[in-house]
């Protein structure tokens, strides 16, 4: 149908990021394709080592998934984007489509093995997350071509996650973010993916911090060195939400913390992870 | 319903805290704001904005929009300004020359200044019409900065030649003595107040309405002073006073902002007249509101230095004050007399001097923000006390006990003639340091700081004064013709005897239909809800005088004492009528409620006569009435009038306010190691207006400034870039507080009856932005041992970490000297 309308037309999901566009008047397509009400398109379940949510699955939704809680990085993300309101009508697919550089889910995603599943005129075809996000607001999509389904495979036990950020309030999006998911045997990491939110065109994978981590036993010394590492990875821009060496500062400080969250889930504790306030 | 056994005060309603009697309205949706009147043939408004911060206009093209269909007419500056007079200054001299019109004639001065606008059948055809008005713009260079901007190398306003908007000095005693006799002198190079605004939840909406037969104009609005609006516009539209209608409905938050609303009411009456007199309504958005409403004023403070004896006594201060009023001085320069209204704050010091001068820049024009201009000096005053108290050694507490106004001094004359009616401030410190649990913190504070944690325990001390004298503004300047306070309100029985109460205020939500009717309640021995109160002002209403409206901390001391008044001349009306009836003496009588509703009962003989009745002699049933009660309306105006004098202008010394309700604050606050956010871990709030009509009303208020003012000091400020981009246009980067932002507060209350009221009751509900003093102090308590001084009102983990690297950097080692003699 999309295709039938042309270059002036749009997906209207949860409205929550084009609603405020066609609001300020950044975006002014002439037809919105409502995907609202589609049966099928909102689904969380479980199958084969994997949780695949339908595009249309609210953040909200996810926040009270028990299934989702699974992947605790997930629920981090679903539960501290934004206010009840945005979460009730932003969705996961939305999301990733209009790859925000400050879009939680992205940042989140990113440090777990996940596909997303698309749909176009000439059929499907499922994208890695990393080929998926090309730069700041733009995707692999073609214009008429649809996000079906996130799949996110479940991390092997013995790998635990976490995902912070530091938000100035509530309904607005985070000055910095990190996503960690570590692989441990003992005190060892033997595995570690790093995502820093916010403070690049696109999320950005911290690789020496990764490679920080990956062998050593996990203390305030080597936590350190990764977070040094990611300080110097991050590429922010100075705006409202804070100076780039803040926002740098702040990479910093949520890496240590989420690692040492991420360690305690590795073990299987049950902490809650909770985004900063101002 | 009330209930009976909420009376307080051996059998009184004052002081009860009764529900609001809004409430119903206001908390189920049921309110009625501007935006909710609908009018036949209305027609809506939208601006054309400046993006440059100082631009000279080349040329404005409307053809495109006005080509469209559905738009109904477009309007320029420039038209306007062929038709109208400039606005009113009210400062003298040069600023005299200053053309201020409601829209951009030649230049445009800030960005978001409205430049043209649109008429369009529908809103969202008017959206659409102002995208096509081309205007083409020379940039000039912008002047963003206060102190740059006194420098004069970009001119704002040409015709007066300079940026300086006003210039003064308040100096009392003898300062030079106080210095060479000093223990310590303690120099201060540089503060800074931000700029922020408390963003009322409704933005402006006007309805303009230029009744072309009757050459009158009609206003629906939500201004909240509109009786100062319709000053300004009769001159500026040369139209008599009378001709001007402005009605308000229900109000959704102004705290100042809403004041300044009166260049917009211009433009709705100006393009009403060119659309054929349809109405024309303009609802701002809140990007509009943000970039051009109103911002609260920006301060900067130099070269300060006090002077202290060997027990930290201050015994003298002396500073230059720069205030940064915006583009335009509108409600300015009274920002520069209102701040001496607490020209000491809470101390003893007698000697002093302020050179105090105001500039425009290229940013929003500034309106009187919640806290008006005390605020900004209240936090200087508050800098000032706790960093001389960590140089010389001395615990905030003592140093606040050592200068703090006397309990015994009340009421209290100022260094400059204010006379403080009534307080207790060390009471109020030991009632929060219990609150608080201070000696638990302190030990904790101690404890953590041996772990290398940064917790700090902060004291703020304020004062809201209300109910203003207006004859301050002939100290600004001599031929203001404004001086003293008035408020007006009528109470009457209606035909059928329903007791109703007008009042020409404008709540926004602060209970004025609930306290009036306690007051009347009182006085008519009935209860509150057999009382109508109607408020909202409507020039035809006849309750308003000169000085209506809801601003500047003073309705239950104005407001009420004008509703107190009118009961009072209503209940002396029906005892006169009463006796008459019942043939006995007015001693005889008794107001109360019997069987047939609210009624007066002679105590001899037993018979009573019920309102409707009493009404109906007077209304309807009027031929029995004797010769001697022909002057009986039942319906009964009074106007209150506050017991002023103009103030002396050469001297700068009077009274300047009549109550002075008091704030202390103590917070609690640790700044993280790693992100440097600063959070807030205990709060108290003490208050003490005097007697509280309605203690919860007054806890509600005392919230809401603690609200705003945890908001102001850590997540809102009014940015703009080096050349004058508003940065903060929207609520996602000004980030206003929310609830998830708000610690738990502790509540605590004093009250010194104020002995200038009738009924001990004060001003209240700006709360002297209590918590910006109180997290500045906290946070310098943390911070003191790094070396950090606060010298500004705004401080977030990003300023206070690079607050700290700069430190590192050595930087800040010389913006604090002592010297010990
Ligand atoms: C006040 C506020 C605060 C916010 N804060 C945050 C925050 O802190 N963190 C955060 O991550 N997000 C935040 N958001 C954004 C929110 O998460 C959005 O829900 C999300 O960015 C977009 O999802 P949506 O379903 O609302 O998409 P929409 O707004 O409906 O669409 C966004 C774009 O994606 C396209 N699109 C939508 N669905 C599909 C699909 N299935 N296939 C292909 N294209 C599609 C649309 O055409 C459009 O271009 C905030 C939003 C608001 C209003």
């Amino acid at each position: 149908m999309l295709g039938q309308l042309g270059e002036n037309a749009k997906f209207l999901a949860g409205g929550q990021s084009l609603i405020p566009l066609l609001k300020l008047r950044f975006a002014n397509p002439e037809h919105l394709v409502d995907l609202n009400f589609i049966a099928g398109t909102s689904f969380i379940k479980q199958e084969a080592g994997a949780l695949h949510f339908g595009a249309m699955s609210r953040h909200a939704e996810i926040e009270h998934s028990a299934l989702a809680r699974k992947i605790s990085v997930l629920h981090d993300c679903a539960a501290g984007i934004a206010d009840v309101q945005v979460r009730n009508r932003g969705t996961i697919g939305g999301s990733l489509a209009e790859a925000d550089p400050s879009g939680d889910w992205a940042s989140a995603l990113i440090t777990l093995d996940t596909a997303v599943h698309c749909l176009g005129r000439n059929g499907g075809r499922t994208i890695h997350l990393s080929d998926f996000i090309k730069d700041a607001y733009t995707t692999a999509l073609a214009h008429d071509e649809l996000v079906t389904e996130v799949e996110v495979k479940i991390p092997p036990k013995g790998s635990g996650g976490a995902y912070l950020a530091f938000k100035r309030s509530a309904p607005v999006y985070p000055s910095a973010s990190v996503a960690v998911q570590l692989t441990m045997a003992g005190d060892v990491c033997q595995d570690a993916a790093i995502a820093l939110g916010c403070v690049g065109l696109t999320a950005i994978r911290a690789t020496n911090a990764e490679t920080a981590l990956r062998g050593q036993i996990l203390n305030d010394k080597t936590i350190s060195a990764a977070a040094e590492e990611a300080r110097a990875a991050a590429d922010p821009q100075p705006d409202m939400r804070g100076s780039a060496e803040y926002k740098r500062q702040l990479v910093v400080a949520l890496l240590k913390r989420a690692i040492q969250i991420a360690v305690r889930r590795a073990r299987g504790e049950q902490v809650e992870g909770a985004h900063l306030y101002a | 319903m009330v209930e009976e056994k909420e009376k307080k005060n051996g059998g009184r309603w004052v002081g009860a805290s009764l529900p609001r009697k809004e409430e119903d309205r206001l908390l189920r949706g049921r309110g009625k704001f501007a935006d909710d009147i609908k009018l036949r043939e209305m027609t809506y408004l939208r601006f054309v904005r400046s993006s440059y911060a100082h631009a000279r206009i080349i040329s404005v093209d409307t053809s495109a929009a006005e080509a469209l269909p559905g738009v109904v007419c477009t309007i320029t500056g420039k038209e306007i300004a062929a038709q109208t007079h400039p606005f009113i200054e009210i400062a003298p001299d040069h600023i005299q020359k200053v053309r201020d019109y409601p829209m951009a004639v030649e230049k445009v001065r800030y960005q978001g200044e409205p430049v043209a606008a649109v008429v369009a059948e529908s809103a969202s055809l008017a959206d659409d019409a102002a995208e096509l008005v081309q205007v083409e713009y020379e940039p000039l260079e912008p002047a963003i900065n206060a102190e740059e901007a006194l420098l004069d190398k970009s001119i704002l306003h040409e015709e007066a030649g300079t940026n300086r908007v006003w210039s003064g000095t308040w100096e009392f005693g003898d300062v030079e003595k106080a210095f060479r006799d000093a223990a310590y002198v303690v120099t201060i190079d540089h503060m800074h107040f931000h700029r922020f605004s408390s963003t009322p939840l409704e933005n402006n909406v006007v309805i303009g309405q230029w009744e072309p037969k009757e050459d009158r104009i009609h206003y629906w609005c939500n201004n909240s002073f509109p009786s100062f609006a319709i000053q300004f516009l009769a001159a500026h539209l040369a139209v008599h006073f009378d001709r001007i209608r402005v009605q308000t409905a229900d109000i959704g938050g102004s705290f100042g902002i809403k004041i300044t609303s009166y260049p917009q009411m211009s433009v709705c009456a100006l393009a009403s007249k060119k659309a054929g007199g349809r109405p024309v309504k303009w609802v701002e958005t809140r990007s509009e509101h943000m970039v051009s409403s109103a911002h609260g004023n920006e301060r900067t403070f130099r070269d300060t230095r006090v002077a202290l004896d060997k027990n930290g006594v201050i015994t003298a201060i002396a500073s230059r004050h720069i205030d940064d009023c915006g583009a335009y001085p509108r409600y300015e320069p009274l920002g520069c007399v209102i701040y001496s209204q607490v020209f000491c704050g809470t101390y003893r010091f007698k000697n002093a001097r302020i050179e105090f001068t105001q500039t425009v820049t290229n940013k929003c024009p500034v309106g009187p923000n919640r806290g008006y201009s005390r605020m900004q000096h209240l936090w200087f005053l508050e800098r000032v006390v706790d960093i001389c108290a960590y140089e010389i050694g001395i615990p905030a507490d003592e140093m606040r006990l050592r200068n703090y106004i006397r309990p015994e001094e009340f009421p209290y004359t100022t260094p400059n003639g204010c006379v403080y009616d009534s307080g207790n401030y060390p009471k109020m410190l030991e009632v929060a340091k219990k609150l608080i649990g201070w000696d638990d913190w302190k030990k904790k504070q101690a404890e953590a700081r041996q772990q290398g944690r940064w917790i700090g325990i902060g004291i703020g001390t304020t004062l809201d004064s209300g109910t203003n004298n207006f004859g301050q503004s002939q100290i600004i300047n001599p031929y203001a013709p404004f001086s003293g306070n008035s408020q007006g309100a009528n109470c009457k029985l209606d035909v059928y005897g329903e007791v109703v109460v007008a009042v020409g205020s404008c709540p926004q939500g602060q209970g004025h239909e609930t306290v009036s009717a306690q007051v009347v309640a009182d006085v008519l021995n009935i209860s509150p809800d057999l009382i109508t109160v109607r408020t909202g002002f409507d020039t035809e209403r006849n309750v308003h005088t000169g000085f209506s409206g809801t601003y500047a901390s003073q309705f239950a001391v104005s407001g009420l004492s004008a509703v107190h008044g009118a009961a009072q001349k209503l209940k002396a009306e029906m005892k006169r009528l009463a006796a008459f009836v019942l043939q006995t003496t007015q001693d005889d009588l008794e107001f109360g409620v019997g069987e047939q509703g609210p009624e007066i009962k002679a105590r001899s003989t037993g018979k009573s006569i019920n309102y409707w009745s009493l009404a109906n002699i007077v209304n309807v049933n009027s031929a029995v009435l004797s010769e001697e009660l022909q002057d009986v309306t039942l319906n009964c105006r009074y106007i209150w009038r506050a017991p002023f004098k103009v103030p002396d202008r050469e001297k700068k010394y009077g009274n300047l306010t009549l109550t002075y309700s008091s704030q202390l604050h103590i917070a609690v606050v640790e700044v993280d190691r790693d992100t440097f956010i600063p959070r807030i871990l205990d709060y108290v709030a003490v208050d003490d207006c005097g007697v509280a009509i309605n203690p919860a009303i007054v806890e509600g208020q005392v919230y809401g400034a603690t609200a705003h003012g945890i908001g102001a000091a850590l997540m809102e400020t009014c940015a703009y870039d080096a050349v004058g981009n508003m940065l903060t246009s929207t609520f996602s980067d000004y980030t206003p507080i929310t609830a998830m932002n708000i610690p738990k507060i502790k509540y605590g209350y004093i009250s010194t009856p104020s002995p200038h009221t009738y009924s001990g009751a004060k001003g209240m509900g700006e709360g002297g932005a209590a918590p910006i003093h109180t997290i500045s102090a906290a946070l310098q308590d943390a911070l003191f041992a790094e070396g950090v001084f606060i010298n500004d009102s705004f401080n977030n983990g990003d300023s206070i970490f690079r607050s700290l690297q700069q430190r590192e950097g050595g930087q800040l080692s010389n913006l604090v000297r002592m010297e010990k003699r």
